[in-house]
């Protein structure tokens, strides 16, 4: 167990590395004037050519690549090249208000897409687990951002129930910030329920046909007991793994639904970051997406080897 | 016309001034070219007051409509309770908010909470008015002004406002090469003569400085003179304005709280809460939630929902607000200036202003001097479209089948503008790709990249979109967009017909020079076309009615040091 | 995505006639099983439908030049109303069919093809050749889709051609993952094993043994893929960097006309909003129904 978790955590810093690299070319794939997009099209050139001296814009590629991949290893984010201000505290108040978010958005989503899925299991193919499935379908087939501007419209300002910026105002309460993050989870919870609730169907059913079930069930215990021990268990790894990957994707790739609701979360800062060129933030934004998106699939990995046995034996190799 | 009442007036005036009295008492101008004009020259209210009364049988007030303030109703109204925090909306500032180096709206709106300029924004007329200068005058031909300073202004650290502070900060502008100021002032041109007065010397005439140093020209704002270039107001909180920077967050916004000792008294207000966002609608929904006061600037569609909420205060006023349809006179397929007026022939400029605007705006002329303008010249005729004679210009010229990119930027309504002109110009054979790319993308890699450095904008693609925000004299765009070898000249125009007019327009001293001079320069825009311009639009702005007092200029500066909460 | 094949029939390599036969018979029972589900025959009509409008582009207006008053509500002359610009929603909708219909799938053959060879590649020969491509494949997977491609717009500049690249560039990891489960299942069995004691070359193992039975989790992946290339590209032209204006791509409209909804004009974002969702609700149906097919 323990040289599984190592290597993976091995594994992961290469991918991280990897990562920053490939965002590296990316970003500096083109010549572009980071000066002058920095000081505007109306600025003097001497000043535009003090700065890109100043950000060492002109240095070689490799030499300005080899600075980016230390200046990462020691954690030294930089300055914005926008604001100046240093990355480190603006990527960790976008983190923040995005973490908020997926937490909301998952603790909605998770427990009724897990029923639900269990549910259209137990009743394979009759009437409740065709409409679950279509229902499902449906759902994740709308893109987020037709969700959340219906949302947006009817009920925040239609019926006026929740506010329709998802900022809670500084020093609100626990409450108030539910009532503000409560728009934007429904939307993301929207879509997500039909993915996590079609994993679910498809692991139980798959462990409801095994044959260690058929066992017990001929054994007489009784469906509850049979339900809860063991097919939960085993209908929960295909959902873990897919909530797993889903977080990393909370974190940065819901920028429509931000948009919408005026939401400063990663996908936000990320594209500002990217119409502006902003290296440094884009470059620190996704290592911590992809740290995130590490952490969370190993996780989502240790819980499905926890829960079951065979495939922690099949990890130790 | 009671000469009686003229007289004492006359009398004292300068050599201007009598002539600028002189016309208007013999009725060679309008009442409304003459206000503009006087306040121009530093005229007094009271002056101007006493002077077209006496040129009319009913004593007259200043007219409150100007063209481009909006003022809530009830504006001078008793003011209401004291206290409270208006929540205002607005676009993310681009960056951080450097005065001298600011181009966004974003960005003019927060500077001018805590900063101020020699001639502020004058709420009744909505033409500049006295600020940090109290008053000013030009020298009979117009290339010496002197300002002089109001006293008992101390920068919110508590140090006294000087002359020297002014100078510094002229100074400033003109190495960082601002717009406006560009070949008008230089290093040298500022002086302090005395302790409230300060000098400047122009290196050309211009007889519309004080609007350089106004409101109007963002970026001019009063800093004290140990602001270096590129300090920002987020690092440094200061200024003489009415409201002292208490927080900033580029991500989601600034608040802002009273100055007490701000030279206009005590603020009906307590303080300012900015939120900024990506777009306008947030903006609108924001509102209806009940969570922003005021909008900065909203746009037709957006604010639909605005326009009948009987809740809500529109603000709409007539601008210079214009996109410019640059085509390149020096090289490419629109040397030909047939080319360019078969272009300019198959716009549809009416059904712009429309579809666009829902009739929001005016339509325009292919030319900067905009009907607002004082000295605006009715001999021009109107362009309207000809898809016919937009085809035999085409064919004369060779150009028949002209295929060609029309590069836009992502801003407000340019892109759909670029869908109508590409319908528009290929019923006469014209055949456009719109282009769209991001607004910073745009400006570097198709308006003006930085290379070649020289001439500017020599490097501009061939055809585009540009946008271009309020002012209120045609100076910047005649100077920077048009001159020969001007900063933002991305058509490359260089005609010396049209220079020679535009320095006779910058020398001329009185209306009716100004308007001979705008008379040659509209003709010679109208017909060579280096630039269409198809409308100039309104802007919207507005705010909840639970608040009075509010007013904005055009370039996003909304001012709230007289609002108060009502009830 | 099971990587069995269909009960009952030995895995054949360029043997015997009989089992091509055999194979044959295979393919049209999954045919006959993927028929009798409603999930199919559904998914077919409304892909049927938009692939018709795509083709023949009937609609009622121009979709480009005709402006009417911005903003009208449905009525008979519109049925689904004007946009801001006075355009017919019914008939940019029926013409950007054709837009989505030639940029998603290309997208998506092309991630699935990219994909399928880094796949087949990684699952067959392991060692450090996978090793290394898995974790370049991981670094792709742990950004949002979104984001790599946002960023890679906004550098290269928004074209069809870039888009197309971009976002089948993105989908090769996700579908090189699962081939490459798919092959390693595979590479197990038996033929393959006896292929290797024939003496034939790795390429022709892969090509001529192992690729015929991942077949259906490919088709499968396939589709899905295309789903969600519509997807994708609708939410890029959502953010400003998909496909440019005037094209009415459905994404696009939405993007152009969502914050107008405020104002109560909800048909120019409902309609092309519709559009997507219906014809990726038809996929996913009809992947559906090929999964279940394939694996009983």
């Amino acid at each position: 167990m323990r040289r599984f978790f190592l290597r993976r955590v091995f594994l992961s810093l290469i991918t991280l590395w990897l990562l920053a690299t490939i965002v590296f070319v990316i970003a500096n794939v083109l010549p572009s004037d980071v000066g002058r997009t920095i000081l505007g099209p109306f600025a003097p050139q001497e000043s535009v050519d003090a700065l890109n001296e100043q950000l060492g814009t002109n240095d070689p590629i490799l030499e300005q690549y080899v600075r980016a991949m230390t200046n990462l290893v020691t954690l030294n984010f930089g300055n914005s090249f926008q604001s100046g201000q240093p990355v480190g505290p603006l990527l960790l108040a976008a983190i923040g208000r995005s973490a908020q978010l997926a937490a909301l958005a998952l603790i909605l989503t998770i427990p009724i897409a897990i029923a639900a899925g269990l549910f259209a299991a137990r009743r394979r193919d009759k009437r409740s687990d065709r409409a679950i499935v279509l229902l499902g379908v449906t759902l994740s087939s709308i893109p987020e951002f037709v969700v959340a501007t219906f949302l947006v419209v009817v009920v925040g300002v239609q019926l006026g129930w929740l506010p329709v910026l998802a900022t809670p105002p500084p020093g609100a309460g626990t409450i108030t910030t539910l009532r503000f993050l409560l728009m934007p989870a429904l939307a993301m919870a929207v879509v997500y329920f039909g993915y996590i609730a079609r994993m679910t169907r498809a692991g139980a059913i798959e462990a409801l046909e095994s044959d260690f079930v058929r066992t017990a069930t001929m054994k007489g215990l009784k469906t509850g007991q049979v339900m809860r021990h063991h097919v939960l268990r085993n209908a929960l790894i295909p959902t873990v793994a897919v909530i797993g990957v889903q977080i990393g994707y909370l974190f940065g790739g819901i920028i429509g639904v931000e948009k919408i609701f005026n939401y400063n979360g990663m996908g936000q800062l990320m594209l500002f970051a990217a119409q502006r060129k902003d290296i440094p933030v884009l470059q620190a934004g996704a290592v911590i997406i992809g740290i995130v998106y590490m952490i969370a699939t190993l996780v989502a990995d240790l819980i499905i080897a926890w829960m079951n046995p065979r495939i922690r034996s099949e990890m130790g190799d | 016309m009671d000469y009686s009442r003229l007289d004492p007036i006359r009398r004292r005036a300068s050599a201007q001034e009598l002539d600028l009295v002189e016309s208007f008492a013999q009725g060679r101008i309008s009442r409304r070219s003459f206000m503009k004009r006087a306040t121009i020259i530093g005229l007094s209210l009271p002056t101007i007051t006493a002077i077209v009364a006496a040129c009319s049988d009913a004593p007259s007030s200043p007219a409150a409509s100007g063209p481009a303030v909006t003022t809530a109703p009830g504006a001078s109204a008793t003011p209401a309770a004291a206290g409270g925090t208006i929540r205002v909306a607005t676009q993310r500032p681009a960056a951080s908010l450097d005065p001298v180096a600011m181009q966004d709206l974003g960005a003019y709106g927060m500077i001018a909470q805590s900063f101020e300029f020699l001639a502020a924004l004058d709420q009744a007329t909505g033409d500049i008015g006295p600020g940090l200068a109290v008053s000013w005058t030009p020298n009979d031909d117009n290339t010496v002004w002197t300002f002089k300073l109001r006293p008992g202004v101390t920068w919110q650290d508590g140090s006294p406002f000087t002359g020297e502070d002014v100078v510094e900060s002229m100074k400033r502008l003109v190495v960082a090469g601002n717009a406006g100021l560009k070949g008008v002032i230089d290093e040298a041109s500022g002086k302090v003569v005395d302790a409230e007065t300060v000098e400047f010397t122009l290196v050309s005439a211009n007889g519309n400085f004080p609007y350089l140093v106004s409101v109007f020209n963002a970026q001019s704002v009063i800093t004290p003179a140990s602001y270096a270039t590129g300090t920002t107001l987020d690092a440094m909180p200061n200024g003489t304005g009415a409201w002292k920077l208490e927080s900033y967050d580029n991500a989601s916004g600034a608040r802002f709280v009273r100055n007490d000792a701000w030279w206009g008294g005590p603020t009906p207000l307590d303080a300012v809460e900015y939120t900024f966002f990506a777009e306008t609608g947030p903006m609108v929904t924001a509102y209806q939630g009940g969570q922003i006061d005021a909008i900065v600037q909203f746009d037709v569609f957006s604010g639909t929902a605005l326009f009948n909420d009987a809740n809500f205060t529109v603000n709409e006023a007539a601008t210079t607000n214009h996109r410019q349809i640059w085509m390149r006179v020096d090289t490419g397929q629109f040397v030909d200036k047939r080319v360019r007026q078969a272009l300019a022939l198959s716009l549809d400029r009416e059904a712009m202003v429309q579809q666009l605007f829902k009739g929001k705006g005016q339509v325009a002329n292919d030319h900067v001097i905009f009907s607002l303008f004082p000295y605006f010249d009715e001999g021009t005729p109107q362009r309207t479209r000809n898809v016919e004679e937009a085809k035999a210009l085409l064919e004369a010229a060779g150009a028949t089948g002209l295929e060609a990119v029309l590069h836009v930027a992502e801003l407000q309504e340019i892109p759909d503008l670029a869908v109508l002109i590409q319908s528009q110009a290929a019923e006469a054979g014209i055949t456009l790709t719109p282009a769209v790319e991001s607004l910073d993308t745009f400006y570097g890699a198709q308006w003006c990249p930085g290379e070649p450095a020289d001439p500017p904008c020599s490097g501009a693609a061939e055809l585009g979109i540009v946008d271009y925000g309020h002012r209120s004299t045609p100076d910047v765009f005649l100077n920077s967009a048009l001159k020969t070898n001007g900063v933002w000249n991305s058509s490359q125009y260089g005609s010396t017909d049209f220079d020679a007019a535009f320095a006779e327009f910058q020398a001329a001293v009185g209306v009716e020079a100004q308007t001979a001079a705008c008379a040659k320069i509209q003709a010679n825009l109208n017909d060579e076309v280096p630039i269409a311009i198809p409308y100039t639009y309104s802007f919207l702005s507005g705010n909840a009615k639970t608040f009075t007092g509010v007013y904005s200029s055009a370039l996003g500066q909304m001012f709230v040091s007289s609002a108060s909460k009502v009830g | 995505m099971s990587a069995t094949t269909t009960a009952g029939v030995p895995p054949a390599g360029a043997a015997a006639p009989g089992q091509a036969a055999e194979r044959k018979q295979a393919r049209r029972e999954v045919l006959r099983l993927l028929v009798r589900r409603p999930g199919f025959i559904i998914g077919n009509v409304v892909i049927g439908f938009w692939v018709f409008c795509a083709i023949f582009q009937l609609a009622p207006y121009d979709a480009f030049n005709d402006f009417d008053l911005g903003h009208l509500p449905p009525s008979p002359e519109h049925l689904f109303g004007t946009d801001r610009l006075g355009r017919d929603v019914l008939s940019r909708i029926i013409v950007g069919a054709r837009e989505v219909f030639i940029v998603a799938p290309l997208a998506a053959i092309f991630g699935v093809v990219a994909g399928t060879l880094l796949g087949l590649i990684m699952g067959f020969y392991r060692g450090l050749v996978d090793d290394i491509i898995s974790r370049i494949v991981e670094a792709f997977l742990s950004l949002p889709v979104i984001l790599v491609a946002l960023l890679t717009l906004v550098v290269l500049g928004s074209s069809t051609l870039v888009v197309i690249l971009v976002v089948g560039i993105l989908f090769t990891p996700i579908v090189a993952r699962t081939v490459r489960s798919a092959v390693l299942a595979e590479r197990q069995l038996d033929y393959v094993t006896a292929a290797r004691l024939r003496g034939e070359s790795g390429p022709f193992i892969m090509v001529r043994e192992i690729f015929p039975n991942i077949l259906p989790p490919i088709i499968v992946e396939m589709t899905v893929r295309f789903g969600y290339a519509i997807f994708t590209v609708a939410t890029l032209s959502f953010l400003g960097v998909g496909i440019q204006p005037p094209s009415p791509d459905w994404g696009l409209q939405v993007s152009e006309e969502y914050s107008n909804m405020i104002g109560g004009v909800w048909w120019p974002t409902l309609f092309p909003a519709l559009a997507i969702a219906t014809t990726v609700i038809a996929i996913n149906l009809i992947a559906d129904a090929l999964a279940a097919a394939t694996s009983e």
